[in-house]
């Protein structure tokens, strides 16, 4: 009859047989049926695939030389801050040439009403203009 | 960088580890290659710059919250959740017996006698069955110590826990293990 020591190292027997457990584990994942091998081998390239696409697209974005001239090289690539604030400056010329536009529009429309304001003032009173009721009421009501 | 060839072999070393371990836990085999093809691509899309000897903890990690994901997805949170308080298993025998169990299966695995009464196939099917019947947390962490050899700190890190309750787990898989199988026959 096998004789057990109580003192001895529980963790250690604990991870000697747990090591055993893992192997069988192992072992057994090694015989995985056709098919399942053939979907991981799918999904690893697809992953690898995945990976290129990813790397490449990181590469493009990154600044390359595109030619040489006189010495210089030329790069492309992403812009820098103040190209791609130059590029919305037409814009902005744009915006505020309407907005001056849009207030000449205006100030011209007040000054022809100034200008047709000043014509009836500096005009002669009409004698109908004294039987009009709101005229009545405006000559009885106090100067502003 | 690393190349692709690095992230191939890489893949290739933890695939069907990768493809076991969900399938314990999700126990269907189409949706565990569901989920360990998500985990590769994130993985690839993600951290394929990263240093190689970054990869096994980040797969792990990436793999177990995929497979949480699946779980959300399942709306069976609750079943999760009642695996995860199911570690509070109360174990009535004394340590002179938990030892003589373990050393008991330890020998079982390990000589002729166990093969004598049960074929290693069939006791490498029983392990598996057993270990799939293991709690969610004490699987994982079982599996992320022993089968992927992460040290407890890593398998802590991976499971997001602290490194005592991976101490816990791992020992009362253990035991559960031992117990099981011994339950099953492997005797000496």
């Amino acid at each position: 009859m096998k004789t057990i020591n109580p003192y001895q190292d529980v963790q250690t027997l604990e991870a000697r047989l747990a090591a055993r457990l893992a192997a069988g584990l192992s072992a057994q994942a090694q015989t995985l049926p056709h098919d399942i091998g053939e979907r991981l081998r799918f999904a690893r390239e697809q992953a690898l695939t995945r990976a290129r696409e990813v790397r490449q697209h990181a590469a493009a974005a990154a600044p390359v030389v595109v030619g040489v001239s006189r010495g210089a090289a030329v790069l492309a690539g992403a812009p820098a801050w103040w190209q791609r604030a130059a590029s919305v400056l037409p814009l902005l010329v744009l915006l505020a040439g309407l907005l001056m536009i849009h207030e000449w529009l205006i100030q011209e429309q007040v000054q022809a009403a100034a200008d047709i304001d000043a014509v009836l003032l500096a005009d002669d009173l009409p004698p109908a203009a004294y039987t009009d009721p709101g005229f009545a009421e405006f000559l009885k009501s106090p100067a502003p | 960088m690393a190349s692709d060839k690095e992230l191939s072999d890489f893949l290739k070393s933890v695939e069907k580890r990768a493809f076991k371990r969900t399938v314990y836990a999700v126990r269907e085999d189409d949706s565990a290659l569901d989920i360990v093809q998500d985990a590769m691509i994130r993985l690839a899309e993600k951290y394929a710059d990263r240093p190689p000897a970054e990869w096994p903890m980040l797969f792990q990690r990436i793999l177990s919250n995929a497979t949480m994901d699946w779980f959300r997805r399942q709306k069976v949170r609750n079943a999760v959740v009642q695996n995860l308080s199911e570690f509070e298993s109360h174990d009535e025998d004394g340590d002179f017996d938990l030892l003589e169990t373990l050393q008991v299966v330890e020998d079982s695995l390990g000589t002729e006698s166990a093969a004598e009464a049960v074929s290693r196939d069939q006791i490498l099917r029983l392990i598996e069955a057993e270990v799939a019947e293991l709690p969610a947390r004490q699987r994982e962490a079982f599996l992320l110590r022993y089968w992927e050899e992460f040290d407890v700190a890593e398998t802590a890190a991976v499971m997001g826990c602290s490194e005592g309750s991976v101490k816990t787990h791992c020992s009362r898989a253990v035991h559960a293990l031992a117990k099981a199988l011994r339950s099953k026959g492997i005797t000496p």
